[in-house]
């Protein structure tokens, strides 16, 4: 990451496409509204993609080190449901992300 | 209710996970600017703390680029909701309102009450981003001084995965959204390990595509 040219292309590439899925239903809203196999897509994939990355993450950090899957299991339990009971995205990140740094770094795992 | 007040619970989130964000950033190698430069250009959480390992390894532009759109494809559905209650001028306030369009921003603008001025949606949308600026100045800065390793921290991004997918699940039309993506993640993690995410993707756009044919008749297709 120390290549500066590189780091600022890739901001601006992943700026540029995030752009563009912003700006998308401003530019093309009517033809998205025509085609409700589009709008289906649009209800299905959003909560799909999503568990398919938490999955995919939850996979690559077990495979980062020897113990098993349990510490990520444990903490991504601990996020679902301080979120799902207490609504508060902080509190469920911050919650997650320190049940999971303490049990990896104390030793256990 | 006045501006400020809409927007301190977002910033209660932007500036600790922001301050995350640019210690991570600066702790992979990188300038404290590019860490700022990336709140202020792309300005999207998830996808931010994804590139983090990316470009520590050093991954091609193309890469990148594609993990954002997996990310943010989501945000792809956010305008349509809002495509009558953007101000159709002045065109950089449109723009700007567009550009900004997080998951904090859309839920406060969808939830503020129709006689909301245009003045005010700009001024939480620029609000919202100056804590998420904010918060990555401050931690780029502490990441460029200190030397804390904390093994796990990056787990900040699962614990944001695992609360997107509940914020989803919660507004869902059907469970088989989560189903589907399980059952594609297993089969291509069988498959291809390797591109294990990229092959579930498509065989789960392949899915939707099958059981959304199966449940629509022709007649319905307009």
């Amino acid at each position: 990451m120390t290549d500066v040219t590189y780091v600022v292309t890739a901001i601006f590439a992943a700026g540029l496409v995030t752009l563009g899925l912003r700006a998308l239903p401003f530019i093309a809203g009517d033809w998205l509204n025509k085609h409700p196999f589009v709008q289906r897509l649009g209800r299905f994939l959003p909560l799909a993609i999503m568990t398919l990355l938490l999955v995919h993450y939850v996979v690559g950090a077990a495979q980062s080190h020897e113990h098993g899957p349990w510490p990520e299991l444990v903490a991504v339990a601990l996020a679902i449901v301080l979120q799902w009971f207490a609504r508060n995205p902080l509190l469920s990140i911050v919650g997650g992300t320190l049940a999971y740094v303490a049990m990896r770094n104390a030793g256990w795992f | 209710m006045s501006v400020m007040a809409m927007t301190t619970p977002v910033a209660m989130g932007y500036i600790p996970l922001g301050t995350v964000f640019g210690f991570l950033f600066v702790q992979a190698g990188a300038d404290w600017w590019l860490a700022i430069l990336s709140s202020v250009v792309v300005y999207a959480g998830a996808a931010q703390y994804m590139m983090i390992p990316m470009l520590a390894a050093g991954m091609p532009i193309s890469a990148i680029a594609f993990a954002t759109l997996v990310v943010n494809l989501r945000h792809m559905f956010y305008g349509l909701s809002l495509l009558g209650s953007f101000p159709r001028k002045p065109r950089a306030v449109r723009a700007y309102l567009i550009f900004a369009l997080t998951d904090e921003t859309y839920s406060l603008l969808t939830t503020m009450p129709r006689d909301t001025s245009h003045r005010q949606m700009v001024l939480v949308a620029m609000l919202n981003q100056c804590w998420w600026v904010l918060g990555t100045a401050a931690g780029a800065l502490i990441g460029a001084r200190a030397q804390i390793t904390l093994s796990g921290l990056d787990f900040v991004l699962a614990a944001l995965f695992a609360v997107l997918t509940v914020e989803q699940w919660r507004s869902r039309h059907s469970a088989a959204p989560l189903w589907v993506a399980l059952v594609a993640y297993a089969l291509a993690f069988m498959l291809a390990p390797d591109h294990a995410l990229v092959v579930a993707i498509a065989l789960s756009i392949a899915a939707a595509t099958l059981l959304q044919a199966r449940r629509s008749p022709a007649g319905e297709r307009a």
